[in-house]
């Protein structure tokens, strides 16, 4: 079986040192009309790129781009749809980061692509394969508000979405990502919504080409639904193991088909978990996944953790899989 | 039956107390003296002079507009949960994270056993209270909320970490009545991010306040009442301030089906806006938040604290909240 250490999404954009705070700078001098949206841009690169080095520094064989230009991850994506507009901030789940919630005004259509551009330029900064991220139709769904009669059901607009998404899907598989994963995290509020979620990831699966899929869910426990994701059509699940006592257990008698993303590092708190602990999760799940891949990862991106503990969890996780590799 | 807690404790606050939720603007000066502070251009004790200075202008301005119950302002903190980990032991100050936007905070992280040491927010209490005759709140963040908004690294998990805290915030809160405090306000903002949590803020705070002489007010604010109204009346509170305004009263109609069986601190204007409210409007709110709760019960503040608004803003959403409470007292009589 082959191990492949990866991060779930963000990386932080800041950092204590003043050559780290260059993004937040500029943007507060384009507020100020000092800075140009170039400026912006500049910043945003040299951001990605010192992301990019802290992962492979860390020992990551599959980077992100750390999601440095995201403002959050509802609005990076729906703010850039022919259709929203962009309303104010809530609650990020049950984190203490807030999001720009989008209002469908009108139809939905994707004019341009919107992470290809951004997925070229990490991949032209990277020395290992770059995963592109985004958001998946139900979250953004979801999290919209409605002013337009059309998506008034949320069906609609997780179809509307899907629409829009699948395209993207196709625009990064065709710029040559391997693998694409799709975060979903609201699935976890509301399972009752099953089948128009399952309806949204089928629509990427057809649209992904020879690009692997990966469906990441987090913020909340998976045990519930855990065999209809297994019968979803993508390749891998992304699993956040910090909400779901269970799922080392389950996972080790029911097995999986599937390659899995085990998030067994939380994401989320700076404490370095008990390597004995962490290994002896992958212990009792590695055998019974019937996959020549598995994923192992942070349970969430690490962009809620400061700069330096990101980097030890990234390490600390490299450390952990390293005994498990070969 | 608050009132008459109020009454034992030797305060006699008209109808509708007007009050504020708890922190206001820093003045241009103190602003710059904190940025030179942080950068090592200037002292400890000169910006603990511009801070009191700031702290009077507050209590000044809040004399001369006829608010009943005082607050300090928070001239003083930074963050509301930072500045408690800053001044007990076990916790170390991380690096920046963001909470949103171009918007960074630090996020303490609890390292060892958390200690109340010694008063935290006890001379300043004292100091705003030697400039006024009217009550000034003493105000502290709960346990829950910071327990929620810190990382842990010692304690086994969120219960552990949340009752540790309340054992050791309950010391500030005797502290703060043996100066002579008699309203206490203990801020939970964190507390409806997680319903299933609310038996153990319950718990939490019921270690911080159990049979000490004060009336409590608990401040909560971001929304999603529906989801812990009515369970959160179980919280051994006498007040709960709530944003209101902000939200179109929308929990007004909660409270119409259920009734809301403590004392009310009423939030009737936005903080997030700068559009000052008419007088008019304020009253049409002060109206219907009558309605559901009595009169002997009501008090009107803010929906949140005010630091976020200029210095002018805030003090003319104050007089509208104090001429529609005349207004509307005027009414009532």
């Amino acid at each position: 079986m082959n191990l492949i250490v990866t991060n779930a999404g963000s990386y932080p954009r800041i950092g204590d040192t003043p050559e780290l705070q260059i993004l937040r700078q500029t943007l507060a001098r384009f507020d100020r009309q000092e800075a140009t949206e170039a400026d912006i841009r500049r910043a945003e690169d040299e951001m990605v790129r010192r992301a990019i080095a802290e992962q492979i520094e860390a020992g990551l064989d599959l980077v992100t781009d750390g999601q440095i230009r995201w403002y959050d991850p509802i609005s990076h994506i729906a703010g850039r749809l022919k259709g929203t507009k962009i309303n104010g901030l809530l609650r990020y789940f049950d984190t203490n980061f807030y999001f720009r919630q989008p209002i469908l005004v009108d139809r939905l259509a994707r004019e341009r692509p919107i992470l290809v551009e951004e997925y070229r330029y990490a991949c032209s900064v990277s020395a290992r394969p770059v995963k592109p991220v985004l958001t998946g139709p139900y979250t953004l769904a979801v999290f919209s508000l409605v002013e337009c009669a059309e998506y008034r059901d949320l069906e609609r607009r997780v179809e509307a979405y899907a629409v829009a998404l699948a395209e993207e899907i196709a625009d990064l598989a065709a710029a040559g990502a391997e693998l694409i994963q799709v975060d979903e995290p609201a699935i976890v509020l509301d399972d009752a919504d099953w089948d128009l979620f399952a309806a949204g990831v089928r629509a990427l699966a057809r649209a992904k080409g020879t690009a692997r899929l990966a469906l990441y869910i987090s913020f909340g426990d998976v045990s519930p639904f855990y065999e209809r994701l297994q019968a979803l059509p993508v390749d891998v699940l992304g699993l956040d193991f910090t909400y779901s006592p269970q799922l080392v257990e389950r996972i080790a008698i029911e097995g999986s088909a599937k390659a899995l993303g085990l998030g067994l590092i939380d994401g989320r708190n700076t404490k370095l978990e008990p390597e004995a602990e962490v290994a002896a999760a992958l212990e009792r799940m590695l055998p019974a996944i019937r996959s020549e891949v598995v994923y192992v990862n942070p349970s969430t991106g690490l962009e809620l953790l400061p700069r330096d503990r990101a980097f030890r969890k990234l390490q600390h996780l490299v450390r952990i899989a390293t005994r498990f590799k070969r | 039956m608050s009132r008459e807690k109020l009454r034992r404790l030797g305060l006699d606050l008209p109808l509708l107390p007007t009050t504020s939720v708890g922190s206001f603007p820093k003045p241009d000066e103190l602003q710059q003296a904190r940025t030179r502070w942080a950068r090592g251009l200037l002292s400890r004790d000169e910006l603990e002079r511009l801070e009191r200075r700031a702290t009077e202008f507050w209590i000044r301005t809040q004399e001369e507009l006829g608010i009943d119950v005082l607050v300090d302002g928070e001239q003083y903190r930074g963050d509301m949960v930072t500045y408690f980990a800053e001044n007990m032991r076990g916790f170390e100050i991380g690096g920046l994270v963001r909470s949103y936007g171009n918007r960074y905070y630090r996020k303490p992280i609890i390292v060892s056993e958390v200690r109340w040491e010694r008063p935290i927010t006890v001379s300043w209490w004292r100091f705003a209270q030697s400039l006024t005759t009217r009550p000034v709140k003493g105000m502290l963040t709960g346990p829950y909320t910071v327990m929620d908004w810190c990382f842990n690294e010692y304690y086994p998990d969120r219960r552990a970490t949340c009752l540790a805290l309340a054992r050791e915030i309950r010391k500030e809160v005797e502290a703060l009545i043996e100066a002579g405090a008699r309203i206490i306000q203990i801020d939970e903002p964190a507390l409806s991010v997680r319903p299933q949590e609310l038996p153990l803020a319950r718990e939490a705070l019921q270690i911080v306040t159990d049979g000490l002489p004060a009336y409590f007010i608990s401040h909560a604010c971001y929304g999603a009442f529906e989801k812990i109204y009515p369970h959160m009346l179980a919280l051994p509170v006498d007040n709960f301030d709530l944003e209101m305004s902000n939200s179109n009263l929308d929990l007004l109609e909660h409270f119409k089906r259920v009734p809301f069986t403590k004392d009310l601190s009423f939030g009737v204007v936005d903080v997030h806006s700068h559009v000052i409210e008419d007088v008019e409007t304020v009253v049409a709110r002060i109206r219907q938040g009558l309605e559901v709760v009595p009169a002997e019960a009501l008090w009107i503040d803010p929906d949140c604290g005010l630091k976020t608004r200029t210095v002018e803003e805030a003090i003319a959403k104050l007089r509208v909240i104090v001429e529609a409470v005349s207004r509307v007292r005027a009414a009532l009589a």
